[in-house]
This record gives structure tokens, C-alpha cells and sequence, in this order.
């Protein structure tokens, strides 16, 4: 069953431009799906819409069956969270229980099911230690995930992160990408934006989009064999698989391969 | 003449009276010309701390810090001026949002050399000159920096530093949120103004990959400790790597890999995909 | 820069730390009403002794709170002076002359000096002030070489010693309250109390839970944008824009070398933070459940009582005197 369904969606924040041109394709229940793409390209615009956060001047989306219109926004909202970029410009409470609370306050949900779901999701991203703390006594690390938290909170099914990891350090990048990697094995349906393809590498499908368009979108593994649709677009291999490109031995491409996937 | 620094410590304290050195006990020299340095260490390790004491943003709380001829330590000197020391020392900040305020990119870069009682004339040129060693045409001169892309926004701040003509040149974290091709880009940038000018440059950078590739000098800090100080070869063929939990270079980490898989004999250590490419043929031809 | 307070608010769990904040924000207010009330300086002395005893009782450091009173010092002191020298009631209690002439302001320069160098190493800043004014009290007074260049006559009646000391007992009093609520509430209850407070207004077209959300979120990014302005100090700092010094044209360039990233800066903020609230369904005006909630207890009845108290007995003192 398709969880989201996007059909000719075209979006333009001025007349000249299209930041979405015709856009359409479909993401399957426990999809890991990453977006890859510079800036400009559309990538963000697009999970602006799939949110509901932007209205489309034509096509359709839907999700989980039912059309995301003005009118459906608030119930489908409650089954896709979305994580921005600035760790600090997300994270709306005084403290951490204030902030994973702020949503599901918006969704009168009891106070007593409220402090439950709380101690769950805290201790389930990690965050059960800074309960109380302040965000100014954060990492960024430690923010995104509180974030994560304040949507889990919520019950949605879909994450989306729009290049959540950019700010981050690498230590930390690579810390919070292994528990997206987690919360996809436990079958949330995961859309991740990003600009470095050694993140989109673990994702089960890549799409490449450039000027509002989508340019290339298949399984991860199809998608690293073409080279010549990151050479197009400026896109960098991982250095592993960019000797696996320049030796061209298939002994050599499937260990290095192996290697990629899993780290 | 450069940078010294001796047995310089900087501790915080809060209200909380918890006092936590942010850097400890630091000796470091750094020439006023011709180093290519990278700053390497993990969050909370001092990085920007350290930083700020090259240009006496930062005063030390024990020890001192010469900064081309003048000592800065705890205590203010009336006799310095310290705001001249920055003219000597540069230091660019990671997120260009945070300088840039002028209608036009002109204006913008000579803010710096106006602000140094450089006349209005020679503050253009040295505008256009360093706009020039950037990468960017004279045709960005009366654009509005607010609409530029996020690289050129970069590019104008780093410019609007080197338009003081500092000796030495600091970049905190010049390379992040970019992706790996923006950041070869921009760390080309540098080496060519390095090249071009000889002035000093100093990196604060995450990067492995970019350390091992472009830099001739490593400094490693870890909990506000100065861990390591010399080559990137040496670092990266040492243990001290992991005794500060550094990552290695991919080229490294994908060579020893295929050493474990298949059994082979490579030479690890080779700073680019081709370099490594050519050691993974040169080795199976012998096989 | 690990945290920052806001406000006065100093994390404890004295009696005061207990109460909900509405008890407070009501107690005060109507322990003011009595205060202004009280009539003779008596009458209020005996509230101070009630206000100290309050504050032990609280576990409430005096220090701190005399600590609270530095900002509006200088207030008190104006207050002070006025009213000695604008009220022209009752007997005199003595009359000055004070000189003006080259030997007493020469010597009113040097006490002023010597003032300066005592603040920097001195600890009793306060003691210190009141003896730098009576040094130039009598310094004026009896240093009478002539000729003067200007001299007035100086004279304190009765009921400006009274008034002053009346009206600065009375200010002490009011400023001591309000420190005592902002020192024990956290910013965040604070405006959680005056938000159910405010609730009634509704009716009038005042949605105060909006009004709430906008205070508390301010209050977050208080030290975020305290952090920031730090950053972009520095960044302009290194480009020579030195803050502590430079010609005044210098300097106003280099305020808005500071004001104008820090307003785009908090533009892009706020409309990713509505980005945010809005994808986790949050609607303005829009009903709410909430996570922080006020709850009376036992010691708020007391309180309430207490302060019921105070009102009644105040009015018993106005009407019977």
C-alpha cells in the first residue's frame, strides 16, 4: 500500500519560477527514502508541502489514502512529523518536557497520557536525563532529538527530516543517522532530505532532484551505478565507492560496496 | 613575529560556581607567513576558544599569548591596542549571517577596512581585490548580500576579512553544512590564497578527508588539551588517532577494508580516491 | 555562555518556591493596597517587622533581597532629598547656610575623588554613598572662606525629615514584595499565573493563553539571541569594529553593524519556528490541553488567610485612627 501518493504537484513562490515542476511518485509503507539534491533544487519546498505547510498551485497528495487538503491538514499532520534543519529554531517549550509536550498539547491530549507518553519517548530517543533542562544547555545533537521525540509523541508514522544533520558535527551527524536507521527498522516510514550522499546511501531509494524536478529515482543500488547522473549534478560519491568506480573490478566494487552500506 | 602561545589556560566560570577550563596549559607557535594549519577536535574540545585568543577576542585567564610583538595576557595593557591586533590576525566566523549587514557587497567588504581608518579610495580597491581572490567577478560589487546563494554569502564574508589584509588568516568551520563538493570547492579556494599570498592559514575543520588532502600542519585539541602538533601523514599513520577518537580518511578506512577482505597488501595511506585507485591496480597486476 | 537567569529568579524550595503563583501575584497585590493604607511611619516600621519575619520565615536571604534593592538605590535617594527639600512644614529643626567659594569646591572635588578610589576596593557601597553626602553636606556648610560665588540657606523642617523617611519606608516596603515574587517564581509561572488570571477577559476579546504562549516563548529565546549577539559582536569585532571605543559617527556604524544581522537573523528565526509549530498542528486561539498546571494547596489557603489578615487589619488601623 502506497503511504504517500504525490501526483503532478507543482509549486511556485513567484510567478517566474517553479520551485516544483510536476512532481509525482509514491513512497510504500516502511520506505526509507532520501532526497538528494543542492540547494534551490526543490527538495525542501517539496516536504513543505507534503506537510501541508504549502498548499500546491496544482496536483495532488495523498496520504495514507486521503487527499491533504486545507481541510485534512490537522488529522494527516498528526501522522507526519517533520524535523528542521536549525535545531535551535524548532524547539518551542522552556524546557525538554515542555517541548515534546507542545504538540500534543495542540492535540488536547490528556495531562496524564501526556506525562506517559513523555517518559516513554524521552527514554527512547535518550533524552530522559534532560527532562528538565533548558535549551541553551543542550547539544544540537541532543535538541534534534527531542525533536524526534515531540513527534513520536505525537503518533505519527512518517518522519521527515529536512537535512536534520546539517548543523551537526560529524560524531554527532553519525549518531542520529544510525537511530534514523533504527526507527526505520521499526517501521516508520522515513523521507530524509540531504545534500551528502554518504547519508542517502543507507536509505532504501534515492531521488535526485534538481530545479524543481525530479531527475533520477530508483533503488539505492541502481542509483549509485550511474555515474554519470552525479557528475551531472554535482553530486560527490562516497570515497569508497569512487575507488570502487575507478578500479573497476566487480571483486573489489561488492566489498566496497558491502562496506559502504554498512557504515 | 606570528603567533605564540604560552602556557595559556581559559577557564569559564557560570553562576553555578562550576569552573571548567575550556582550553589548559596550551604551547603553540604559529609563523605570521606560509602555514596551512588545520584545527582538528572533537565538540567541546576548544577549538573556538583557541581561536579567538589568536586575534585577543578572548583574553587568557592564566598565561600569555604574543600576537605579532604584543603580549596579551590576563590583565589589559593600556599601551596595546588591541582592536590593531586583528588587523593582523583575521578571524572568520562559521556562519556568514553573522556579518554581513550592508546594502551592497561594495559596502560590506570595506566596512572592515574603513573601521581601520583606511581611506575610502583604497578601501574600494582592497575591496575588489579581495572580492577577486574569493572567486568572485566585480559584477557582484553593488549586489545585495541577503540575495545571494548560501556559497556567495561565504565567499563575501571571507572576503570582507581578507579585505584588512591580515597576515594571518583563521576559519572556523568554513566547510560545514556544505556538501562534499561545495567543500572541495571552497578548501581549493583557500589553498590558491594560500598559494597566492602567502599568508598564514588556520582551519578549524571536522574533516579527515580534507585534513589528509590539503593541509601541511595538524593540531589536535582534546578537552581543551593540545594532543598533537605536527604532520597529517604522522597523525594519521600513529595511534594518536585514536588515542584522540579522530576519525581516519576514507581513502584510508576503504584501502583497509579491502586489506582485511581480500587479503592484500596495500599501501594505506594515500590522500586521494585516485591515488588509492592506482594502489588497488598496481597491487592486483602483481597478484 | 551556559545559561543565563532571567529575570531574578533564583532556583530554591523555601516556603515561597511552593505557592502557586497566583496566590502570590493576588497576596501582593493586595498587601500593596494596605501598604499604601498606612498612614504614619509607625504603622509602617511595624509592617517591615511583619515583612522580615515573612522572609525568615521563607528562608529568604535579607542580603539577597537588600541585593534586589541596588538597581533603584539611586531612586531612593532622589526620593529622599526631594522630599526634605521641597517640604515646608512643621518646625524647623536647623537652618545652614552652604558656601560656594573656591576653597569648599576645590575640597567638594577631592572628597568626590576620594570617593571614586574608596568604590573601586570598598565593599559597602551604600555606607559608602551616604558618606560621601554627608562629607559634602558639611563640607558646604562650614568651609566659609569668602567670597562666595553662590551660597543658600539650607533648611530641613520636621515634616520633611518625616515625609521622606515615610515615603522611602513605603518604597522599601513595595520594592521588597515585588523582589520576593520575581526572586521565587520562575518566569514561566509567572506568566502561567497571570494568564489564568487574566482568563476572565476573554469576554473582552483578550485571549490571554495566546498572550501566555508569546511571553514564554520570548522568554526561551531570550538567551539564544543573547548568544547570538555575542557571536556577531565578535564577528564584527574582528573586522575591527571596536564597541568600547571610537568617535560617536564611528560608533552608531557599528551598532547597526550589530542590529541588522540580529533582526534577519530573527526574522528567518521566527518564520521557521512558525514552520515548526505549525507542522505540530498548532493553531492560534485554537483549544489546548497543557502540560504545566497550577494547583492550590494547603499553604495557599494559609496564605490567602494570612493576606486576608493583613487587608482586614489595615482597614481596622485606618478606620479606628
Amino acid at each position: 500500500m502506497n503511504m504517500i501518493d504525490v501526483q503532478n504537484v507543482s509549486f511556485a513562490y513567484s510567478e517566474e519560477k517553479l520551485t516544483l515542476n510536476d512532481v509525482s511518485f509514491s513512497i510504500k509503507k516502511g520506505e526509507w527514502i532520501a532526497i538528494l539534491g543542492h540547494n534551490g533544487s526543490g527538495k525542501s519546498t517539496l516536504a513543505k508541502t507534503l506537510v501541508g505547510l504549502l498548499e500546491p498551485q496544482s496536483g495532488e497528495i495523498h496520504i495514507n489514502s486521503t487527499r491533504l487538503t486545507e481541510e485534512t491538514a490537522f488529522d494527516l499532520r498528526k501522522k507526519v512529523g517533520i524535523v528542521f534543519q536549525n535545531p535551535d529554531n524548532q524547539f518551542v517549550g522552556v524546557t525538554v518536557r515542555d517541548d515534546i509536550a507542545f504538540g500534543m498539547e495542540n492535540l488536547c491530549v490528556p495531562r496524564e497520557e501526556m506525562l506517559s507518553r513523555i517518559d516513554f519517548y524521552a527514554k527512547k530517543v535518550g533524552v530522559e536525563e534532560y527532562l528538565d533542562k533548558q535549551p541553551s544547555n543542550l547539544s544540537g545533537g541532543q535538541k534534534q532529538r527531542v525533536a524526534i521525540a515531540g513527534i513520536l509523541a505525537m503518533r505519527s508514522d512518517i518522519l521527515i527530516f529536512d537535512e536534520a544533520t546539517s548543523m551537526l558535527d560529524p560524531y554527532t551527524r553519525n549518531d542520529l543517522i544510525h537511530y534514523i536507521k533504527t526507527l526505520n527498522k521499526e517501521g516508520f516510514t522515513v523521507i530524509m532530505i540531504t545534500h551528502d550522499v554518504n547519508e542517502a546511501i543507507l536509505a532504501d531509494k534515492i531521488m535526485i532532484m534538481k530545479h524543481g524536478e525530479i531527475v533520477a529515482f530508483d533503488q539505492t543500488e541502481t542509483i549509485l551505478k550511474d555515474k554519470s547522473v552525479f557528475l551531472e549534478n554535482h553530486l560527490e560519491l562516497p570515497v569508497a565507492l569512487e575507488i570502487a568506480n575507478l578500479v573497476e573490478d566487480e571483486e573489489i566494487r561488492r566489498i566496497l560496496w558491502e562496506y559502504v552500506s554498512e557504515t | 613575529m606570528g603567533i605564540r602561545f604560552r602556557n595559556v589556560s581559559h577557564e569559564y566560570s557560570s553562576y553555578t560556581k562550576k569552573t571548567y577550563k575550556a582550553i589548559q596549559d596550551i604551547n603553540l607557535s604559529i609563523e605570521g607567513t606560509n602555514e596551512f594549519i588545520a584545527l582538528v577536535g572533537h565538540t567541546g574540545s576548544g577549538k573556538s576558544t583557541l581561536a579567538k585568543h589568536m586575534n585577543a577576542l578572548m583574553f587568557p585567564t592564566d598565561g600569555s599569548v604574543e600576537i605579532f610583538g604584543s603580549e596579551v595576557t590576563k590583565k589589559r595593557n593600556k599601551k596595546i591596542k588591541y582592536n590593531d591586533l586583528r588587523r593582523q590576525v583575521g578571524l572568520v566566523f562559521q556562519f556568514p549571517e553573522y556579518q554581513l549587514f550592508e546594502e551592497t557587497v561594495e559596502k560590506d567588504i570595506m566596512f572592515g577596512p574603513l573601521n581601520f581608518k583606511v581611506d575610502s579610495e583604497k578601501a574600494k580597491t582592497l575591496a575588489r581585490e579581495a572580492l577577486s581572490l574569493v572567486g568572485l567577478d566585480d559584477s557582484y560589487l553593488n549586489r545585495n548580500p541577503f540575495n545571494l546563494s548560501g556559497g556567495e554569502k561565504k565567499r563575501v564574508s571571507i572576503a570582507g576579512i581578507l579585505a584588512i589584509d591580515p597576515k594571518v588568516l583563521v576559519l572556523d568551520e568554513p566547510t560545514s553544512g556544505l556538501d562534499p563538493y561545495g567543500r572541495q570547492v571552497l578548501m581549493n579556494l583557500f589553498s590558491d590564497i594560500h598559494k597566492k599570498t602567502n599568508k598564514s592559514i588556520i582551519i578549524i575543520t571536522h574533516d579527515m578527508d580534507l585534513v589528509y588532502r590539503y593541509f601541511k600542519r595538524v593540531i589536535v585539541l582534546k578537552d581543551g588539551e593540545l594532543t598533537f602538533d605536527g604532520t597529517p601523514d604522522k597523525l594519521f599513520q600513529s595511534d594518536i588517532i585514536e588515542q584522540n577518537h579522530l576519525d581516519l580518511p576514507n581513502t584510508v578506512k576503504a584501502l583497509k577494508q579491502l586489506n582485511e577482505k581480500l587479503n592484500l597488501n596495500l599501501d594505506v595511506y594515500q590522500k586521494t580516491p585516485e591515488a588509492a585507485a592506482k594502489e588497488v591496480r598496481r597491487v592486483m597486476k602483481h597478484e | 555562555m551556559n545559561s543565563i537567569i532571567i529575570g531574578q529568579y533564583i532556583p530554591g524550595n523555601g516556603f515561597f518556591y511552593k505557592l502557586d503563583p497566583r496566590t502570590k501575584i493576588i497576596a501582593i497585590f493586595f498587601l500593596m493596597i494596605s501598604v499604601f493604607m498606612l498612614q504614619t511611619i509607625v504603622q509602617l516600621l511595624i509592617a517591615i517587622g511583619i515583612a522580615v519575619v515573612i522572609l525568615l520565615i521563607g528562608r529568604i536571604s535579607l542580603f539577597k533581597v537588600v541585593r534586589g534593592l541596588k538597581p533603584i538605590f539611586i531612586l531612593l535617594v532622589f526620593t529622599f532629598i526631594f522630599q526634605i527639600a521641597l517640604n515646608t512644614e512643621g518646625t524647623v529643626l536647623s537652618t545652614a547656610t552652604m558656601h560656594f567659594n573656591l576653597y569648599s569646591i576645590i575640597s567638594a572635588v577631592l572628597i568626590f575623588v576620594l570617593w571614586r578610589i574608596l568604590l573601586r576596593f570598598g565593599k559597602f557601597k551604600i555606607l559608602l554613598f551616604l558618606a560621601f553626602a554627608f562629607a559634602l553636606y558639611f563640607n558646604f556648610r562650614y568651609i566659609t572662606f569668602q567670597p562666595d560665588f553662590y551660597f543658600f540657606q539650607l533648611t530641613i523642617y520636621e515634616k520633611g525629615v518625616e515625609m521622606s523617611v515615610f515615603v522611602v519606608l513605603r518604597l522599601l516596603i513595595i520594592i521588597t514584595l515585588t523582589t520576593v515574587l520575581t526572586l521565587t517564581t520562575k518566569p514561566t509561572d509567572l506568566t502561567q499565573g497571570l494568564e489564568r488570571l487574566m482568563h476572565p477577559l476573554k469576554k473582552i476579546g483578550f485571549n490571554s493563553e495566546d498572550f501566555a504562549l508569546i511571553i514564554s516563548i520570548s522568554l526561551r529565546y531570550i538567551p539564544t539571541i543573547f548568544d547570538e549577539a555575542q557571536k556577531i559582536m565578535a564577528a564584527q569585532a574582528s573586522r575591527g569594529a571596536d564597541f568600547s571605543e571610537g568617535k560617536l559617527k564611528d560608533k552608531l556604524k557599528q551598532i547597526i553593524s550589530l542590529l541588522v544581522p540580529m533582526f534577519i537573523i530573527a526574522f528567518m528565526r521566527s518564520e521557521e519556528l512558525a514552520d515548526a509549530m505549525e507542522s505540530r498542528n498548532f493553531v492560534p486561539g485554537e483549544k489546548r490541553t497543557r502540560i504545566n498546571i497550577l494547583r492550590f494547596s494547603i499553604i495557599d489557603i494559609y496564605t490567602g488567610l494570612f493576606t486576608l489578615a493583613c487587608f482586614a487589619g489595615t482597614i481596622l488601623v485606618k478606620v479606628m485612627l
